[in-house]
């Protein structure tokens, strides 16, 4: 349970370092970046440990994060972390668990109720309550099993964490990432961020152009672009659905904390983060962080 | 002179005895941003040391000649030399801040009477010369004494220009400029043994410069994937060795080193080593990856060894053995519970570098709440001092501070959660022959030195 809400705040706090970067004197820092994405693809593994039928809204059947075999010794076949989200030469491959077992879900299920329980329930975050399963102490260590891969591990799926939302989007035949963004947000803002104005709608437009330009331009050509596009593109990304994870969600407060990071973004308490049509648009990763 | 090579051995043993010496610095609680030093660097005989803020200045002191009526006392650093190396710009292309911050400083070895400097910010390397001008020409025929011309028709005798001392001023003119060889951010540079060549590096490429050529540079490692997805680590540092012009290293931000033989191939993607210790399963944690990142990597004098910094150990590296380092020196365990905290401040990117002494018999690196700590590789003691204002009475001594990891808080003991992370050391410097240390601690700069018995 501990480690399941410590990795769900890691996850806020790794998104929200990345979201700062964009604005960062001296222009993002592949190194920090780097670090930070591999912190978030650590925690994400472990919060996904579990399975959990609810936070898939819009994920078709097969689609990821179920329960793995919980082998603690055995070594782990994900892929490195990755920094784009070009398509996966095979759907199901881009989730780092091996192989998809829906069959599995409900055998944690019956734990669940008992281990609802202490800080978990206590939090303001019920919908994490609501979404997480109990983290047993072996699924823990099976999760730390699988986050421990054999260095230099060169699978190239080249699926991992951050994009793994907008390719497992695209293994879906929803819009690729480069529209993703705009199509969320565009959503979001309809959906739900009623009365207000989009906070970081114009800071967010302008890097949003720029950096989605970067990749597409040629990198042979004259000057090198520094390529930091890919992690541009995992910023707005997260930029749009990031402002709405910081709002408060319609189930229940959020804990103050997690407001302290993206507070000068996203000042509008209050707001409901994002609305059906919003989710359902959305891939199962970038539910799973709205659902928080 | 005590102190000398030998490592400051005294009579009966290793142990230093260090004592405040002088402190650099505006004394101020507000402290702006651009007076950060980010850079301290003793020249080759330690006369000159070199600092770089973030404001892109570098500051030089000079060490004043000793007094010869008290041999026991050691020379002073006072200012000899500031100047704006690096600006503050904007690539208008790429819509990106360039920071004016130094990231190092490496002096060039003297070979005249003026002193050379290598410095760099993000992007652009500069080679600075430091001139002393003690005398002026008078007497010319075509200007006057203010410089103002003559008219040639009214020169009516001719005299030869004589040199005139005056005030000691001391010049720094950029003599060469070393832009546009890096995509990413330049965290390193080392000049090579040749004292012909250096080397700078960013996250993913080396290159390989020649001190007079600006226009080119040759990369010789390159570890940008193809695909930028596949990305797995950034290089973090990089250093020629102290003898062998042909053999540099540079560490990642997987903890690993890689030494390569600019002989073996020109382009050195392929290393001739590979120095890797293999990471203890019990101790894993989601920041495993980021407390093993290298920040820092020094060889040794002796160039036998080399020396890498992660976030909370230092190792020591024989260059025979890439298994494993001989030695592993903790620098502030009591951490390694709170780096869920240091995360979320950000603490846990910081960089601290290390340093060895001139005899590479004990070794340096920093720490937070102003805490610095030294470990002698001989005795195998360690020592935790602090550089504070408090300690700042002339040849006072050090007090050898400790930190409380848990239970009952003896007297002068401080506790983990009160450590202060905002003053950290970043950045120290060892003298190249004596046991002289400078400690930069935010906008300050500590001297200290060794006791002489």
């Amino acid at each position: 349970m501990e480690f399941k809400l410590e990795a769900h705040r890691i996850v806020s706090i790794s998104l929200g370092k990345i979201y700062n970067s964009r604005v960062q004197r001296g222009g993002i820092k592949l190194h920090k970046n780097l670090l930070v994405s591999l912190v978030l693809r650590s925690a994400r593994q472990v919060y996904l440990s579990d399975p959990c039928p609810g936070l898939y809204l819009a994920g078709p059947a097969g689609t990821p994060a179920v329960a793995p075999p919980q082998q603690p010794g055995e070594p782990v076949a994900g892929p490195p972390p990755g920094w784009g989200d070009p398509p996966p030469p095979a759907g199901p491959a881009a989730w780092p668990e091996p192989e998809p077992q829906p069959q599995q879900q409900p055998e944690p299920e019956p734990e669940r109720p008992a281990e609802s329980d202490g800080p978990g329930a206590e939090s303001a975050e019920s919908v994490v309550a609501v979404a997480e399963d109990a983290v047993m102490g072996a699924e823990a260590a099976a999760a730390w099993s699988r986050v421990e891969r054999p260095r230099g591990a060169v699978t190239v799926e080249g699926s991992d964490v951050i994009p793994e939302g907008p390719r497992a989007g695209e293994s879906q035949s929803v819009a690729p990432p480069a529209v993703c963004p705009r199509k969320r947000g565009a959503a979001g803002v309809g959906g739900g961020r009623t009365g207000c104005a989009m906070p970081g709608s114009t800071p967010l437009k302008k890097p949003r152009r720029n950096l989605e330009e970067q990749p597409a331009g040629g990198e042979e050509e004259g000057e090198e672009e520094m390529e930091t596009g890919n992690v541009a593109n995992l910023i707005s990304i997260f930029g749009s659905s990031f402002s709405g994870l910081l709002r408060k969600s319609p189930g229940g407060g959020r804990e103050e904390e997690e407001a302290d990071e993206g507070g000068p973004e996203a000042a509008e308490p209050g707001q409901i983060c994002c609305d059906k049509p919003v989710l359902r648009d959305m891939n199962p990763w970038s539910t799973a962080i709205v659902a928080f | 002179m005590a102190g000398a090579g030998g490592g400051g051995c005294l009579a009966g043993g290793n142990d230093f005895q260090w004592c405040f010496s002088q402190v650099k610095g505006a004394v101020d609680e507000d402290v702006a941003e651009a007076d950060i030093i980010s850079a301290v660097e003793f020249n080759c005989s330690g006369d000159l040391l070199a600092t770089g803020d973030k404001g892109g200045r570098v500051v030089i002191f000079q060490r004043e000649q000793e007094n010869k009526g008290r041999p026991h006392s050691r020379g002073e650093y006072n200012v000899y030399s500031t100047f704006q190396s690096h600006e503050p710009e904007f690539d208008y292309l790429k819509s990106l801040e360039i920071e004016e911050k130094i990231n190092k400083i490496r002096w060039l070895p003297q070979q005249n009477a003026a002193h050379f400097l290598l410095s760099t910010n993000d992007k652009t390397i500069k080679l600075w010369k430091i001139s002393e001008r003690d005398r002026r020409a008078e007497g010319y025929n075509l200007k006057d004494e203010d410089g103002r011309l003559r008219d040639p028709f009214r020169v009516t005798a001719l005299r030869v220009p004589i040199l005139k001392p005056m005030d000691l001023m001391v010049e720094a003119s950029p003599r060469r400029i070393f832009a546009n060889a890096h995509t990413y951010h330049v965290n390193s540079i080392s000049v090579n043994s040749d004292h012909e060549t250096y080397l700078s590096a960013d996250d993913l490429r080396v290159n390989l410069w020649h001190l007079e050529i600006t226009d080119r540079s040759f990369n010789i490692v390159d570890i940008k994937p193809a695909n930028m997805e596949e990305l797995t680590e950034v290089i973090t540092a990089a250093e020629f060795h102290p003898h062998q012009c042909n053999v540099f290293v540079y560490s990642s931000s997987k903890g690993t080193i890689r030494l390569c033989d600019m002989r073996s191939s020109a382009l050195c993607d392929r290393h001739s080593k590979f120095f890797e210790e293999p990471e203890d399963p019990s101790s894993r944690s989601f920041f495993s990856e980021i407390i093993s990142s290298i920040s820092d990597v020094k060889f040794s004098h002796s160039g036998r060894y080399m020396m890498t910094r992660d976030y909370l150990s230092v190792k020591v590296w024989d260059l025979n053995m890439e298994g494993r380092p001989v030695e592993t020196h903790q620098v502030h365990e009591y951490l390694r519970s709170k780096l869920c905290s240091l995360y979320e401040n950000d603490c846990i990117f910081d960089k601290f570098e290390c340093c060895w002494n001139g005899s590479d018999s004990a070794i340096m690196t920093g720490s937070y709440n102003n805490f610095f700590r030294m470990f002698d590789r001989n005795t195998r003691r360690d020592v935790t001092l602090e550089a504070s204002r408090e300690n700042s009475k002339p040849r006072a001594s050090l007090k050898p501070r400790k930190v409380c990891t848990g239970g009952k808080r003896k007297k002068d003991e401080i506790s983990v959660d009160s450590l202060d992370f905002n003053k950290k050391i970043l950045h120290t410097a060892w003298h190249p022959t004596e046991n002289i240390v400078a400690v930069a601690a935010t906008n300050n700069l500590y001297i200290f030195q060794d006791k002489v018995n």
